[in-house]
Formats: structure tokens, sequence, C-alpha cells
């Protein structure tokens, strides 16, 4: 099997490779901190005291966990043209992800939140501390500890769904691998390829997770 | 100091503060008891709102707490409220448990804090437990810690909700003997508990309460040899035979 594997093509694309890979990086990248900020606002908006605001967000949050990424994704690229809303396909594609990964963050946000015992509050709140004084010094430093974990696992799920970006004819890691694949006859080499570079950014955030595990959560024995 | 006029108050169908009138001096020690679900929590849960009351009037300091306009934060910084579970912030030392409060809500600054709340902790017996975290403490400890909180306020009214309930027992009378202290240093209170060793030497009132009403308001000695209602006689019956 291996005489037939061909390094020498790899070689040759790896150009191509490169600069898919830093597309992947950036266009992950900057979905990756639209998810967050998405996130943290939605998040905010469906823990508000206000119904409205808190069904707006329950609707975003529902609809977008109850429907597939690529329908979105064709929704926006397609969908949003065709209603008059032109964008490129790389600002459509981050748009896409952030919204996606968004809802997702949200609701990882607020189990945190929502795992600090009620109890804690009610003492901020008998002291005097004003909701975002509770927030800042009571809830989120201790929410944080809780969300880190799950938040990058999901930027990990966000980097590989921005495979699905390849459809939209962005160039980026997946599609370098279809383009070897179709000028060359060898699925293989290019896949295997595409796979290894999202397992460098897999194992980079990987490791960034563990010493976050080890550095940032709670200083004292829980 | 504290006024209840004619209060009321549900949750959802059910009544759980019925025509409450009562008054409580300043330096006075009180102590509510009465069955599970009588409503006594709820009582002093309202003082600082951490309840809302539907109808009637409650002054504390001056302030009408029913007021939306009254100033929430000013009244609460000056009651101090202890919770049965201590309610300490886990991620937190038990000094910096203490000073949260005072210097983000008194503005107090960070070096003047820190002198006060290691002051604080001296005074309940913790002045060695300064840096250690909550869940390095005893339950005894931690609730002395939340005492300690509740007094780097430096409150005219100390609130407590069942403190030592969830104690085991030999760390009761370490938790006890600081709210003797502070009952002996003037301090208001207010003491939703069942330890009647406690009420019967500190109360100069034990209130009894029972399906959301005031039944009884004695002093100690009267309360418990000659209690005029049969309610209360049951319920002493029940709680001091063991």
């Amino acid at each position: 099997m291996l005489e037939t594997f061909n390094f020498r093509v790899i070689l040759e694309y790896m150009p191509l490779y490169f600069k898919c890979f830093s597309a992947t990086l950036w266009l992950s990248g900057a979905g990756l901190i639209g998810a967050l900020l998405v996130g943290t606002v939605a998040c905010a908006m469906r823990l508000s005291q206000s119904r409205i605001v808190s069904l707006i967000a329950g609707v975003y949050i529902e609809s977008i966990r109850s429907t597939p990424l690529l329908a979105q994704i064709y929704f926006f690229y397609f969908g949003l043209p065709s209603l008059g809303i032109m964008f490129s396909e790389e600002v459509t594609g981050i748009f896409a992800l952030t919204l996606n990964s968004g809802a997702y963050m949200a609701e990882i946000i607020r189990a945190g939140i929502q795992s600090i015992p009620h109890g804690q509050i009610e003492a901020g709140i008998a002291s005097g501390l004003s909701y975002f004084q509770r927030m800042r010094y009571i809830i989120l430093p201790q929410a944080l500890g809780v969300t880190i974990l799950p938040l990058l696992g999901q930027g990990i799920v966000l980097v590989k769904d921005s495979s699905l970006l390849s459809l939209i004819s962005i160039m980026e890691l997946t599609r370098a691998g279809q383009i070897l694949t179709s000028e060359r006859f060898m699925p293989a080499e290019g896949f295997l390829t595409t796979a290894a570079f999202y397992l460098i950014i897999y194992y980079i955030l990987k490791g960034f997770s563990s010493w976050v595990q080890k550095r940032l959560i709670f200083r004292e024995a829980y | 100091m504290i006024t209840f006029s004619n209060v009321n108050k549900w949750f959802g169908d059910l009544h759980v503060l019925r025509d409450i009138n009562l008054s409580v001096g300043a330096g006075e020690v009180m102590v509510v008891c009465g069955p599970s679900g009588s409503g006594k929590s709820t009582l002093i849960r309202c003082i600082n709102r951490l309840e809302q009351i539907e109808e009637g009037d409650l002054i504390v300091d001056g302030m009408n707490v029913h007021d939306r306009k009254v100033n929430m934060t000013q009244l609460r910084a000056e009651i101090g409220f202890i919770f049965q579970q201590f309610n300490l912030y886990p991620h937190m030392t038990a000094l910096e448990n203490v000073i949260l409060a005072p210097t983000k809500v008194r503005k107090m600054k960070k070096d003047e804090a820190d002198k006060l709340g290691r002051e604080t902790l001296k005074r309940v017996g913790l002045g060695d437990k300064v840096d250690s975290y909550p869940a390095q403490l005893s339950g005894g400890q931690q609730q002395r810690v939340a005492i300690a909180r509740g007094l780097c306020m430096r409150p005219k009214i100390m609130l407590f909700d069942e403190p030592t309930s969830a104690l085991d027992p030999e760390m009761i009378n370490e938790v006890l003997e600081v709210m003797v202290n502070l009952a002996k240093e003037g301090m208001t209170m207010i003491v939703v508990t069942h330890e009647m060793g406690f009420a019967r030497e500190v109360a100069e009132r034990i209130l009894f309460m029972d399906e959301g009403q005031i039944v009884e308001i004695a002093p100690p000695e009267e309360f418990f040899t000659k209690p005029k209602s049969e309610r209360t006689k049951l319920f002493l019956s029940k709680i001091l035979t063991h």
C-alpha cells in the first residue's frame, strides 16, 4: 500500500495546504471570538428578568441548536442574497460559525452561572452588593472555572465544523483536500493531509486546555 | 428600629405572613421560634427585602422597605444576615470573604478593610484562619466567618436564620458563644432558632409563630413557665422534653 501512497504530490501541494491552513486558523479564530461574544450576550439575555428579552435569546438558541449547521450555512450563503443581503464568502462563513457556536456557548455559560448555589447570590444581595458586583466578584470567577473547559471543547468543535465552509467554496483545509483529489485523483493523500493539519490545531487547543486546567482553575482544594 | 404594621405576604396561594404587627427596639434581642413552615424565616427575610411583602408597612431604621424608591443598598449595608447554610464564597479566603462588601459597598480602602477584617475574624476566634478557604474550615468555623462577614459592615441590625441548624452538635456552642457576646455588646438582633438555652440567656422577648401568624410574644421567663396559648404549650412540650 505504501508504494502507492504518493508523498511527493503532498509536498508539491504544501504551499496550497499552508495557505488553506492559515485560512482555517483565521476563520475559526474569528468565529471563536465572535461566538464567545454572541454567547455571552445571548446568555445574559436568556437570564434577563424581562420575559421578552429572554424569549428572543431562547428562540435564537433553540433554533440554532435544533437545525444542522450545513443548512444554516446554505441559508446564509444562498438564502440571504436572495433576500437582497450580500456578503463575501468569508464573512458569510464567519457569520455562520459565530451564530452557530454562539448558541452552544450561551448554554455552556448559562450552565456555569447557574451552577453557583443561590445562597451565595443571596449572601451578596444581603450585604448590599449590586448585580454587577455580584457577577464580577462572586459568580463569574467561579463560573469561569466551570465553563472554560467546555468552552474550549466547543472551540475544537468549531474548528472542525469550519470544514463545512468548503461547501460554499471557501479556500480552507478541507477544500485543499478536495482540490488535490480532483486535480490528481489522489483522495487518500489529499484528505489524510487535511486531517493531519486539523490534528495539529486540535493538539494546540487541547494543550492550551490542559494548561488552563492546571493553572487557572481554583486555587483551593474544592 | 424595626416595625411591622399589618404586613401580609403570599407565596402564590399560600398565605405565609398574616397581619404581622411587631416592633423591635434598638439593642433588643428577639428570638423567633415555631414549627417549620410557620413563616419565621420569611419574617426576617422581609426585613432586608430578600422577600417582598404584598401588604402593610415595614419600617427599618426609618426607611420603608416596601417602598421601591428606598435605596436598598444603603439599607442592606446596615443589616447583617446570617444564613443556615453559611453561604460563604468558596473561591475566596476567610479574609477576602469578610472584606468584599466593606470595600465594594462601603468603599473602604483596602488596607483599612484588611485591618478591620483581621480584627473581626480575631473577635470570632478565627485570628489564625484568615488565609483559609471555606472548604478548609469546619461548619462552626464557617458560620463564624459568616458572622464576621456581617459584622465587618458595622451593621445596626443582625438577623440570624437558623444559624446553628446545619451544624454538628459539638460545633453549636462556638457559634452561640459569638452570638451571646454580640448580644451583650448591645447589637439589635433577631434570631430564628430552636436553641432555647440561648433564648433563655440573651433574649429579651421570644416570639412564637404558627401558620404565618404571631401566636405569642413574651419574655423568656413567662414564655417557658406560663405560655398563654395552647399551641405554644404543645410546641414547647415537643421541643423541651428531650
